[in-house]
């Protein structure tokens, strides 16, 4: 099959308008370059250049979708034959901005879990054919074999969640990125002084500039993350397929996709400190297909009751509810150390600043930050845990934005336990259980931080079993599954 | 459609898992006499831990030696632009990191020691920060073994082994020799097939 039509003058289009970042420049950058009716005429002739070219891309563009394989071949000059086969594929994507809604095409992309890169991606076919093989892919990846595509259409289609506008407008505040925050309030001083300079006493100078900085900031990030939550995720929209989830979100762009429950890697559910106090909760589903650096598409729940996600969590793995062991508190002394030593650096730095250059200001101010230390530690403490199930490992980490990792023993890839020799000496130990999962922004690694030595080394143990365990039970399944189909067929 | 990469196990026996006993069956005879499970003789592959070979300090000597003279060089240009201090001290920064390098090579290969157990290899190591891998066999996607110009001058190997893991997950085994990086090689690779994986994901 070939791409849609309308894509060879969009294709042309794009490069044009990639052209035009460069003309810009040129135009502004240099009068003597043949002024507008140049530019007009490069871009006419550049049009038409590539609007040939794609046009024989688009004869030279070919697909299609077998019982077991997705089939590109594409090329102008070098020709390249791409065959995926679908059991393999991660995740089906579709995305179509404003332009391709008004054109009626969209962008199709699957992701499998080989190479850093999306694996096939048809740029551009009509949104009903995107939908098509969406549906299609599904159906031969359940090993749906009825080829009659009138009768076996739609499966029941359960929805799970629609984002409110309520949650959308939480979304903003929620989003705002705290760490960014607290480092401007604590920045702010130190910076003040050459703002305090306007006024007559510095101590008043402070008291005035630094609250309306700091007002300042909170509203523009705010501004900022509650119009990127609403053109992200306007019309949110969670539904389950058989054994897939769907999504479909964006106000502009909208994106819809799906993701295999089958291929599902770990769970996390994040919540940052405002979303705590407000008993909120985002979910992310994390699949072994996605490059890591976009790994924000594959958020499940971008907010929700927090009541509400653990339910949807539990939904698709299903573990029992969490009941997490911190880690000994000597790892909490090691924190107090730890921020106890930034602390005096930042009071050390404040001091000679103020002693060897011309800015004064209090610097013992900076002081707040010893005492504080022990606060922190506290806070970073209290967040940490792991909890050890049946058939998962629960790991929590994070103070600003709590994050738990539900990661199912058959996903484990490795496990790792680390010791520095800061934690010999206290007897702690690091157990990081990875997975395929793309660890992305949502999430670091799934691990259990500074627990003790002796128990680490057992969860190690009992977590590289356990995967073995999983395995075996998994294969006398399917074993199982065959007899029955092959029962049924005969 | 069913699924036809966990082979070896299905009720259609043995016709189901051609490639794999090919691989198996240049090795072991015994497969013969169980054609259900292709599963090479695990006992024999497995072992008790192993510690590298001693020849691999030196290569690790001589590789903090080279960072140590170009950390010396550095030192040397940058005291003779600096007036407290003179060219000399890129010496005494060379003679430092060499030392500290040269003694971190040789706690290294104490440190250093592994394990083909029956269902993962087991790995430990590290002088500063001590780390032990557990990497079951159905997750591995691939052996390699690789040799560097140093390496090679000792005649020693290393074993890299691939996971899809996110995160320090290619682990790779040095100061091997040849025979020995090979031979790890094979093992792991037939009890990667003995372990059946199936998606590796």
């Amino acid at each position: 099959m070939n791409l849609d039509p309308l894509s060879v003058p969009y294709r042309a289009g794009e490069s044009v308008l990639r052209l035009a970042w460069v003309l810009v420049f040129l135009v502004f950058g240099n009068q003597t370059f043949g002024g507008f009716t140049g530019v007009g005429l490069v871009v006419v002739a550049w049009f038409l250049v590539t609007l040939a070219y794609q046009l024989v891309y688009y004869q030279r563009f070919e697909y299609e979708l077998t019982e077991d394989t997705l089939d590109i071949a594409s090329g102008v000059v070098s020709r390249r034959n791409r065959e995926i086969p679908v059991r393999r594929v991660q995740n089906v994507d579709i995305s179509r901005n404003v332009v391709h809604r008004l054109l009626g095409i969209a962008q199709i992309d699957l992701e499998t879990a080989g190479g850093s890169s999306t694996e096939g991606s048809l740029k551009y076919v009509s949104f009903e054919e995107a939908k098509r093989l969406q549906s299609e892919i599904g159906r031969l990846k359940r090993g749906d074999t009825s080829t009659d595509e009138t009768t076996a259409e739609a499966p029941a289609e359960r929805e799970l969640f629609a984002i409110t506008p309520k949650e959308l407008v939480l979304l903003g505040v929620v989003g705002i990125d705290l760490r960014l925050l607290s480092f401007v309030t604590v920045l702010l001083p130190v910076v003040a002084p050459s703002l305090t300079g306007q006024f007559g006493d510095p101590l008043v100078g402070l008291a005035v500039t630094a609250p309306l900085a700091a007002v300042a900031i909170v509203a523009v990030t705010a501004a900022i993350s509650g119009a990127l939550a609403v053109t992200n995720y306007y019309g949110f929209r969670l539904s389950r397929v058989t054994d897939e989830l769907h999504y479909e979100r964006g106000l502009l762009q909208r994106f819809s996709g799906t993701i295999p429950l089958e291929k599902v890697q770990t769970l996390s559910i994040s919540e940052n400190v405002i979303a705590r106090r407000l008993g909120y909760a985002s979910l992310a589903v994390e699949t072994a297909g996605y490059s890591p650096n976009d790994a924000g598409s594959q958020s499940a729940v971008p907010l929700a009751d927090r009541r509400r996600v653990f339910d949807l969590a539990q939904s698709v793995e299903d573990f029992e509810d969490v009941a997490f062991e911190r880690p000994p508190k000597r790892a909490r002394q090691r924190y107090v150390v730890r921020y106890g030593i930034v602390a005096a650096v930042v009071v050390a730095a404040a001091f000679a600043v103020d002693r060897f250059t011309g800015l004064t200001f209090a610097w013992y101010a900076t002081a707040v930050l010893v005492a504080a230390a022990p606060v922190a530690a506290h806070l970073k403490w209290r967040n940490l845990g792991y909890d050890l199930q049946s058939e998962y490992i629960v790991l929590r980490e994070g103070f600003w934005t709590r994050t738990i990792s539900v990661v199912p023993y058959y996903r484990v890839q490795t496990v790792v336990d680390s010791q520095t020799i800061f934690q010999r000496r206290r007897r702690l130990a690091t157990l990081v259980v990875d997975t395929a999962g793309t660890s992305g922004l949502t999430s670091g690694a799934t691990r259990a931080l500074d627990i003790d030595e002796a128990k680490a080394s057992e969860l190690r143990e009992i977590v590289a079993d356990r995967l073995q365990e999983e395995l075996v039970k998994r294969r006398e399944q399917r074993r199982r599954e065959r007899l029955g189909s092959m029962e049924a067929a005969a | 459609m069913d699924d036809t990469d966990s082979a070896g196990d299905g009720p259609f026996g043995s016709e189901l898992a051609p490639a794999v006993r090919r691989v198996a069956a240049d090795t072991d005879a015994d497969t013969e006499e169980s054609p259900g499970r292709n599963v090479p003789d695990i006992e024999a592959l497995t072992g008790p831990q192993q510690t590298l070979e001693p020849a691999i300090q030196a290569v690790w000597i001589l590789q903090s030696g080279i960072s140590a003279a170009v950390l010396g060089v550095i030192a040397a240009v940058a005291f003779a632009f600096f007036s407290p201090g003179t060219p000399r001290l890129g010496g005494v920064v060379f003679g430092a990191v060499f030392l500290l390098g040269a003694a971190l090579s040789v706690l290294r290969y104490r440190s250093w020691t592994y394990e083909v157990r029956e269902d993962s290899l087991y790995l430990e190591r590290g002088v500063v920060t001590r780390v032990k891998t557990v990497v079951p066999y159905v997750r591995i996607q691939h052996v390699d073994a690789s040799r560097g110009p140093l390496e090679r001058t000792f005649g020693l190997a290393t074993t890299v082994v691939y996971t899809a893991g996110s995160r320090g997950a290619d682990v790779s085994i040095p100061g091997l020799t040849p025979e020995r990086a090979e031979d790890l090689q094979t093992r792991l690779k037939q009890l990667a097939i003995a372990a059946e994986g199936e998606d590796a994901v």
